[in-house]
């Protein structure tokens, strides 16, 4: 049975190119277009990877993230955060939302600011999944 | 009535970060989540004789548009905000009606508004449809600054132009609930001069004070819950007389209850609300009635 990797973006030319780089290097590919409907596909399909975009409308990636590494059912799926925004910018938001009563959470898997190269990704999710 | 979460639609030239940044005094009242919205008018990239559809310029102004959020978005998320955004093509106040009803928004801020006279006559208000469709507050935001420098938070110390209607008792609630940061509120109520023609002056000073016993008991109310309030009575044209008393009492907003209705009379004449939306030199925030 192939592997799940869910994409969480709201961009849907980033969904459509990332689903074809998944299913080119033989994955299932799951598909969110917002951090709230993610979260249901996590809860509901339980997948391998999570290849998480920030800006997004409902919920940001960056809760979403915070959310997934503070459940303990999630918390060991690896996550690979694929945005705009800078990892430096996503680190210090994750301090902001601590000083803010949130938990702490760990480093992502992976911080690929975009664009990325096909092969890149590619790479990394048979790093991560084998 | 809390504000947690505000829809910014914006276009860039008319309503920039330093806006929003002067609007985030809004987090001691409940504020933690910013919505973006950004409409690119399909006439931009509309169909062309000889190029077809504008995919290529449509990506264009997405990107130049998502580069923008992206700068925002971080210095907010660095302040430990929840922030999203849309970019999309098509009609302005579907969209503003469409992604206010997915986000739940509880107050939509938009800039200062450009269609002509002629325009709102024949395909209404773009504040009244908006106002209509939502039933959310809406903030007209302009910077009355000259100088361009941030301003100081529209909250801080605004001017409610009080009708009693249940559009004005939501407003009422609405500032109780901003306690936190709205240091001075004036309350004015306007008689419009109109109705007082062949008034004799003791007809003219009772209607003063039964206006002004009702914006006393107003004010009463706003003070028990936290509120520095102070009432004033006006005679004239609610418009004028709005702005005359913004300016006397160094107001920073002017907060008005509208019936929210569209009507061919306000598409005409205009309705208080929307002919300070369009002509006021002061950030306007619009209270629509709740029912």
């Amino acid at each position: 049975m192939p592997k799940k990797v869910l994409v969480v973006d709201d961009d849907p030319d980033v969904r459509l190119i990332n689903r074809t780089i998944i299913e080119e290097n033989g994955y299932t590919a799951l598909i969110a277009e917002d951090g709230e409907q993610g979260l249901q596909i996590i809860k509901k399909e339980s997948p391998d990877l999570v290849l998480l975009d920030v800006l997004m409308p409902k919920q940001s990636g960056l809760r979403l993230y915070s959310q997934l590494k503070t459940n303990k059912s999630f918390q060991k799926i690896p996550v690979v955060i694929l945005s705009g925004i800078a990892k430096r910018t996503f680190l210090r938001s994750q301090k902001a939302l601590v000083e803010f009563g949130g938990n702490e959470v760990p480093e992502p898997e992976i911080y690929l600011e975009k664009p990325v190269e096909s092969d890149e990704l590619g790479k990394v999710l048979r790093d991560l999944l084998g | 009535m809390e504000i947690k979460k505000l829809l910014f639609v914006t276009k860039f030239d008319e309503l920039r970060f330093d806006a929003l940044q002067s609007l985030l005094g809004l987090r001691n009242a409940a504020l933690e989540h910013v919505v973006f919205l950004y409409v690119i008018e399909r006439d931009k990239v509309a169909m062309r004789r000889g190029k077809g559809y504008g995919k290529m310029e449509e990506l264009r102004l997405k990107e130049k548009a998502n580069i923008r959020f992206i700068d925002w978005a971080e210095n907010l998320f660095e302040q430990g905000m929840e922030v999203g955004g849309y970019i999309v093509v098509g009609g302005f106040v579907q969209h503003v009606v469409s992604s206010c009803e997915k986000e739940a928004a509880d107050l939509i801020v938009i800039g200062p508004p450009r269609k002509g006279k002629i325009e709102q006559i024949y395909a209404g208000s773009d504040i009244t449809e908006i106002v209509r469709r939502t039933q959310k507050p809406l903030l007209v935001y302009r910077n009355p600054s000259q100088k361009g420098e941030v301003p100081e938070s529209p909250f801080s110390r605004p001017l409610l132009v009080m009708d009693w209607s249940p559009a004005g008792e939501r407003a009422v609630a609405y500032l109780k609930g901003l306690n936190k940061i709205v240091e001075e509120l004036n309350v004015i109520h306007v008689n419009d001069e109109k109705d007082l023609k062949g008034s004799t002056v003791t007809e003219l000073q009772m209607l003063r004070k039964e206006t002004r016993k009702k914006l006393d008991d107003i004010c009463d109310s706003l003070v028990d819950a936290g509120v520095n309030a102070k009432p004033h009575v006006y005679i004239g044209d609610a418009v004028n007389e709005a702005e005359k008393a913004t300016e006397e009492c160094r107001a920073t907003m002017i907060i008005v209850p509208t019936s929210g209705k569209s009507s061919w009379k306000e598409r005409f004449i205009g309705s208080t609300a929307g002919t300070l939306a369009e002509k006021s030199a002061f950030p306007v925030l619009i209270i629509p009635d709740p029912s």
